[in-house]
C-alpha cells in the first residue's frame, strides 16, 4: 500500500469507481486515521486507511475530479473548510489518553494541519484574478485544547466557532460564499487549471 | 452523511455527535492495532447507514445509480 496515493470514494460513475464499496465500507476507510483504527480492507483485499501526509486537504484533488467530470464547465464556488488553524493545533492536557498516545501522533496532528494549511498556499494563487470563487474557511483561535478524539469537547468546539463566525471579515467573507453559490458569477473555466 | 445519506446539516451534527460518543467513549485497555475499536466503529455506521438510506440496507451500495442531477460526493 503507498499512502501517499489517495483513492477517492465515489457515489458516481466514474472510470476509476470502486464500483462494490459499501457505504459502510467508505466510511470506515475514511475513519481509519492510523493509531486510531486499525485498517480496512474493501475489495480484492486492498488494505485503506485515513488520508496520510500530503492528502488531508482534497482541495487538488477536487480541482482535479470537477475537470475531469465537467471539462466544459466553469467554476462558480470552491469552500474550503478546516478543522482549525496549523499554529494553534497542539494537544495540551496530559492524560490518560495522552499517555497511551506514542509522541508521533501529536506530531502527525500537526503536520496534518501545517499540510492542510501548505495546500491552501498553493490553490489560492490559482484564483488571484477571480476574486470570489475560492474561499478558505477554518477556525484560527481556541482550538488547541481540542484533543481529536474529544468527543465530550464538542461544546467547546462549538464556542470557538461561533466566536469565529462573528468577526466582522468572516461575517463578510460568507455572505460573499453565498452570493457566490446564490449566483454564481464563473470566470473560470476548468481547462484553465493545470494541476501537478 | 450529507451526500450519500442526504441528511440535513443538523441530522448530521446530531448524528455525528452520537455516533463520536459511541465509538470514543471507550478506548481499548490494549491499545495494540489501534486505541479504539473497528468493531464499535463498524456497528455504529452501519446503523447510520441503514436509519437513513430509503431501502433501510446497512449493507448498501455506495454507487448511486439514479438521477444524474444530485450531489455527487
Amino acid at each position: 500500500m503507498d499512502a501517499n496515493i489517495p483513492v477517492l470514494f465515489r457515489t458516481y460513475q466514474s472510470q476509476e469507481t470502486h464500483t462494490r464499496c459499501k457505504i459502510w465500507e467508505a466510511a470506515r476507510a475514511t475513519s481509519a486515521a492510523p493509531t486510531f483504527f486499525k485498517r480496512i480492507e474493501i475489495g480484492n483485499k486492498q488494505p485503506f486507511i485515513d488520508g496520510g501526509l500530503g492528502c488531508n486537504n482534497p482541495t487538488k484533488l477536487v480541482l482535479k475530479e470537477a475537470k475531469l467530470i465537467f471539462p466544459t464547465h466553469q467554476i462558480g464556488c470552491l469552500v474550503s473548510i478546516g478543522a482549525g488553524q496549523a499554529e494553534v493545533i497542539s494537544i495540551r492536557t496530559p492524560g490518560f489518553l495522552q499517555q497511551i498516545m506514542p509522541t508521533d501522533v501529536n506530531n502527525a496532528l500537526k503536520a496534518m494541519a501545517t499540510d492542510c494549511e501548505a495546500t491552501h498556499e498553493e490553490v489560492s494563487p490559482l484564483f488571484a484574478d477571480s476574486p470570489n470563487i475560492y474561499f478558505r474557511i477554518n477556525v484560527e483561535q481556541g482550538m488547541q485544547g481540542i484533543k481529536l478524539p474529544g468527543w465530550e469537547q464538542v461544546a467547546n468546539v462549538e464556542a470557538h466557532t461561533m466566536q469565529y463566525l462573528k468577526k466582522e471579515e468572516v461575517v463578510k467573507k460568507l455572505t460573499s460564499v453565498i452570493n457566490a453559490i446564490k449566483s454564481p458569477k464563473a470566470q473560470l473555466m476548468m481547462e484553465q487549471f493545470s494541476l501537478q | 452523511m450529507l451526500g450519500r445519506l442526504r441528511m440535513d446539516v443538523d441530522t448530521a451534527i446530531d448524528t455525528y455527535n452520537n455516533l463520536a460518543e459511541q465509538v470514543f467513549s471507550d478506548p481499548k485497555r490494549w491499545p495494540g492495532d489501534g486505541m479504539f475499536r473497528a468493531t464499535k466503529l463498524e456497528k455504529a455506521i452501519k446503523s447510520v447507514v441503514q436509519n437513513n438510506l430509503k431501502t433501510g440496507d446497512p449493507e448498501g451500495p455506495l454507487l448511486e445509480v439514479s438521477d444524474p442531477s444530485v450531489c455527487r460526493t
